[in-house]
């Protein structure tokens, strides 16, 4: 035979084996298809698949400081599919398993999650829920150690299913600001109004459903994996958050009043950095946060004398009057057509200037000038309100944001009454986020800028969206008429409706606002007390609004009712706040330690810290290093940094730090701190350098 | 119609039956695909379902092409190429262990610089094999029972490659290896070599599954199949395709398991023919990849050289088992193994090394084209036409 030949037979017979097989396919596909095709087209129903959304992780929501506001944390629900375990794995392992998951879930003996199991294996059930109760993300990686779970999914078949749970680290703190969303995706505030940035895409899988209404996915991994949501970045400052809202709710308990709100804004940015909404609980016992008063449509009202400040400027603007120009306010009451206009005090204020007019909030004095100034063509001084930029919504960031409600001249709403009444903030309808636009507007020199809550919006730390601070007027009035008024809002606390929050310290501006509440048509006996205004007034930083709703007592005005509040969370701020301290004199303050020639008692702490604080002191120091904590070393009256390497992964050196930074370095290591004493750190009972035992704890002495 | 005929004569040179499958095979992968690549589309392109067809349909375009341009090739040069592409596989195979890109849990893929295409080395390095072997073969027939200088340098290629491609992926080094067992018996090799060759594969394998990634799966998958309590989910969804499809199908573009079984548009794309075009589309297939074997096989009668006869049969054989071993899973006769029906699934480059394989079974297949190694001395050495 030659070799072709042999060739030849060869292939011949390869080929004969392969048809052979090809034909047992075909045998095969008319098996599945005749002998057992019934059975598979009723599985075919049976088997009820769908693809169902795997959600992704919802983005956080930050303060500008960095807090975490609202954080999604991951749950998980404990499943078995007990088939899957090998027999040996599951014999080994089923009585150590059991054991722990009762200690773990702490409902049931140690015998009933064996029987569970074993009779769900027997009867080869895929799909086995092994308690309701969902564990943390900390349990679940404990868990994952277990015995047959440490054999993971394919071949231990356990799988956790994650769940996940919105977390407000803060608990209620700007709770109505930073929102909530329901499962209708209907919701308020960020939650709500970045709802779109901080979703991110759901992704999708195939699901089986199984006995019980439960779905079981089919495969390990996602079909579309889900695209995770950004985080957003607002301007609130929890520091500020946690003042205004603790001196609101003091003031409020103060005076059982109905709801109050607190706006607290960056002047120069329109950055909000607190803003504070409480309201009596339904019960009648304190309060809490159901609605955005601030911003929202149901905090439009009529504003009352802190709209008087627009008046003032449209007057001014027009040229027509002087503030020291005199008006008879009589004896506080003036009649335009069939309705008299009242003062607040009894009998008048008789001939004042217009500057007092205005200090002591005479609602006469001011009707009276607008009326005769603007009588003729009212729409003139709306023209003024349209530049002034607050008729209009502002398209603020979060969402529903309440509409100004202004009349119109020459309409059928618009009476003989309406212009006098309009000039003291009464038949128009602002929200206090308006007014405080207008007043940090003055503050700011006439520029106006639109208040934003949202700085930022990012992933992964990585910045994709920021907001810049955006100028809706780039002058609201003339630099004289700005001038004027600031120095009338100056007034009112040094001398007017607001000298009880005088002080010496720094300079307030601002102006009260008390309006008697319209209710089913009449105003009746119950009062809107504001306070809106800037400080230090000299060079303002922050701008802010207090309204306080129906407090009850004697003294239910603007000045005796929200001022104080306005006082006590400036003083805070202007406490904390170094920058705003500016330091008088700081020579004088260097002198101080030249005399006593020695340098204070700053040894070690984080490099800007400590450089801020000598630079305010005027004490000279240097530093080259980069490292964030360093030590001091005096050099001939000055102070020079050494770097401190504390993130090393050995025991750090934290003498000459104080208690606050020895225990952020200390446990972020894993020691456990025990101190004794007061003031720095004079020792340590671990030697710097040395290895970190583990659960160790280390003795600081202070002194 | 003459001018048509006469194009094709003169371009379409080799077997004109099997320009004829492999066109007929073409087409109705692009109409398969098409239809079940519907939910990938919609997953990953928003609905987009033209996205996937027009890829498909360039990449068959592309491979027939390839085909094309391989069968113009003179098939003597396969002999010399093929060594270089086995010496340049053996670097690939081995990067792509190491740095591949990972795609459920086994790095296959390498992506080639500049023109960012993701390729598996496997694929290229089968087909420098197959093509290896045979120059081999061909080269010592007359010394074929010469262990120490005939069967040592082809068993030691063999192992080397299987071996590597064994860390990755098990079930194409498995296939690889019976399709070279296959063609050392046909290639006259002694029984008992293969039979040792058998040992020595079963040895490399089994230490290939401990040094590994997909050792476990595969077992896995074999243990469960043999065991054969259970019907996996995906064979079951198979199997609901196929009884699905009766006799005549649901018709083209009608599947509805296309929706749940993994990868309808390539592991199980049989199931969804069969469920679309039903026995009679199934056993036209089958019959397709028969046809296709004979006219492989049928060169080996023209030729008068074995390199050309051990080489088509070899890469005929290599085609083919796989398509057999594809339907056997998709119908429930061998476990599952996630290799691809040659010519009708989906996928980039693994469909342009089909292309290049048909194009020189075809450039055998022409006759007209030199052998490499002369096998009696007393064969004419030029043209050798067969009618």
């Amino acid at each position: 035979m030659n070799i072709k030949k042999s060739i030849l037979l060869r292939v011949r017979f390869a080929f004969l084996l392969v048809a052979i097989f090809a034909g047992v396919i075909f045998y095969r596909i008319t098996h599945i298809q005749f002998v057992d095709g019934e059975k598979w087209r009723q599985k075919s129903d049976e088997v009820n698949l769908q693809y169902r959304k795997v959600n992704a992780t919802r983005g956080n929501i930050y303060s500008m400081d960095g807090s975490l506001l609202a954080t999604s944390l991951p749950f998980y629900r404990v499943v078995l599919d007990p088939s899957i375990a090998k027999d040996e794995v599951f014999r080994a392992g089923i009585d150590s398993l059991s054991f722990l998951l009762s200690k773990q879930f702490n409902d049931k003996s140690k015998d009933y999650y064996k029987r569970l199991i074993s009779d769900a294996r027997h009867t080869n059930k895929k799909y086995l829920i092994l308690n309701r109760k969902q564990i943390g993300y900390q349990e679940k990686q404990e868990m994952m150690k277990w015995p047959i779970f440490r054999q993971g999914r394919m071949s231990g078949g356990v799988i956790f299913e994650k769940v996940e749970k919105r977390f407000y680290p803060f608990k209620a703190l700007a709770g109505r600001t930073v929102g909530f969303l329901n499962e209708d995706n209907y919701g308020a505030g960020i939650e709500f109004s970045f709802n779109e940035y901080l979703g991110g895409e759901n992704g999708e899988a195939l699901f089986q459903k199984i006995a019980g209404g439960t779905w079981k996915p089919v495969h390990d991994a996602n079909d579309i994996k889900p695209e995770d949501g950004f985080d957003i970045i607002t301007t609130l400052d929890v520091n500020l958050q946690d003042v205004a809202e603790s001196a609101l709710l003091r003031q409020l308990l103060n005076k059982d009043a109905e709801f109050g709100s607190v706006i607290v804004m960056e002047v120069a940015t329109g950055h909000i950095k607190a803003i504070a909404n409480l309201q009596k609980n339904k019960n009648g016992y304190g309060y809490g946060e159901y609605y955005n008063y601030a911003i929202g449509g149901q905090g439009l009202t009529e504003p009352g004398s802190t709209f008087k400040l627009l008046s003032m400027m449209a007057l001014l603007e027009e040229g027509k009057i002087s503030l020291n120009d005199m008006i008879d306010t009589g004896n506080g009451t003036y009649k335009f057509y069939d309705r008299t206009m009242r003062d607040a005090k009894q009998g008048g204020y008789g001939k004042i200037t217009i500057r007092e007019a205005f200090e002591k909030s005479s609602n006469v004095g001011i009707s009276k000038l607008v009326n005769e100034h603007f009588g003729v063509s009212p729409s003139k001084f709306l023209a003024y309100i349209e530049k002034a930029g607050i008729d209009k919504p502002i398209d603020f960031q979060i969402q529903g944001e309440g509409i100004p409600y202004f009349k119109t001249p020459g309409t059928k709403h618009w009476y003989g009454t309406t212009l006098p009444w309009m000039s003291i903030g009464y038949e128009l309808k602002v929200t206090p986020l308006h007014t405080l636009m207008l007043y940090n507007a003055i503050a700011n020199d006439g520029r106006m800028v639109k208040p934003m809550i949202v700085n930022s919006i990012s992933r992964a730390n990585k910045v994709t969206q920021e907001f810049k601070t955006e100028v809706l007027r780039k002058k609201i009035a003339s630099d004289k008429t700005i001038k004027e008024i600031q120095s009338l809002l100056e007034g009112v606390v040094e001398h007017g409706t607001a000298k009880n929050i005088h002080n010496s310290d720094y300079k307030i501006a601002g102006k009260t606002g008390t309006a008697q509440k319209l209710i089913n048509g009449r105003y009746t006996q119950k009062y809107y007390a504001s306070f809106a205004g800037y400080f230090p007034a000299d060079k303002p930083k922050y701008s802010a609004i207090i309204v306080i709703d129906s407090p009850k007592g004697f003294n239910a005005y603007g000045g005796d009712v929200s001022a104080p509040v306005f006082k006590e969370i400036a003083d805070k701020i202007y406490a904390q706040d170094l920058k705003l301290n500016n330091v008088q004199n700081p020579r004088a303050r260097r002198e101080q330690f030249k005399d006593n020639d020695q340098l204070p008692f700053v040894q070690a702490g984080m490099a800007e810290e400590l450089q801020m604080i000598c630079n305010q002191f005027g004490i000279s120091n240097h530093y080259k290093g980069a490292e964030r904590w360093v030590k001091s070393s005096a050099n001939n009256k000055s102070i020079d940094w050494k770097a401190n390497k504390v993130d090393e992964p050995v025991v750090p050196d934290v003498t000459g730090m104080t208690l606050r930074d020895a225990l952020y370095v200390l446990e972020n290591k894993g020691l456990r701190v025990d101190y004794a004493g007061k003031g720095r750190v004079r020792s340590q009972s671990m030697t710097a350098g040395m290895n970190i035992p583990k659960d160790g704890i280390i003795k600081l002495t202070l002194g | 119609m003459v001018k048509l005929k006469e194009w094709i004569d003169n371009n379409l040179k080799g077997d004109p039956i099997i320009w004829g499958i492999v066109i007929l095979l073409s087409i109705l992968s692009i109409l398969v695909v098409y239809s079940a690549t519907g939910t990938l589309a919609y997953k990953k392109m928003g609905g987009n379902t033209e996205t996937y067809l027009i890829k498909h349909s360039s990449l068959i375009l592309l491979s027939l092409a390839v085909m094309w341009a391989a069968h113009k090739v003179q098939y003597k040069y396969y002999a010399k190429l093929s060594l270089v592409a086995l010496w340049i596989s053996v670097p690939l195979l081995a990067i792509t262990y190491l740095f591949g890109s990972n795609v459920n849990e086994a790095s296959r893929w390498l992506t080639i610089p500049l023109i960012n295409q993701a390729f598996q080395p496997s694929d290229l390095a089968k087909l420098a094999l197959i093509a290896a072997v045979a120059g081999m073969l061909a080269k010592r027939q007359k010394n074929i029972k010469d262990f120490q200088n005939t069967f040592l340098p082809v068993i030691i290629w063999i192992g080397i490659i299987c071996m590597l491609i064994a860390m990755a992926n098990m079930s194409t080094a498995v296939l690889l290896l019976s399709t070279c067992l296959l063609l050392m018996f046909i290639g006259r090799v002694p029984m008992k070599f293969i039979m040792m060759v058998c040992l020595i594969g079963s040895l490399a394998l089994t230490s290939a599954i401990f040094l590994g990634q997909r050792g476990s799966t595969f077992f896995s998958r074999i243990e469960n199949f043999i065991s054969g309590e259970e019907v996996p989910y995906q064979a079951e969804q198979s199997y609901i395709a196929i009884a699905n499809g009766g006799v005549v199908g649901l018709g083209p573009g009608n599947s509805e398991q296309r929706n749940r079984l993994p990868h309808p548009y390539s592991d199980f794309i049989f199931a969804i023919i069969i469920e679309e075009y039903g026995l009679i589309g199934g056993a036209t297939v089958l019959f397709l990849y028969l046809a296709l074997l004979y006219r492989g096989m049928r060169v080996v009668a023209i030729s008068n050289r074995p390199f050309g006869g051990l080489l088509s049969a070899g890469l005929s054989f290599a085609l083919v088992l796989q398509a057999m071993v594809n339907m056997a899973v998709a119908v429930g006769i061998g476990p599952i193994t996630g290799l691809p029906l040659p010519l009708l699934s989906m996928g980039g480059t693994s469909l342009l090394f089909t292309g290049i394989s048909l194009g020189i079974i075809l450039s055998v297949s022409r006759g007209d084209h030199e052998d490499a190694f002369p096998v009696e001395g007393n064969a004419p050495r030029k043209l050798a036409k067969v009618a």
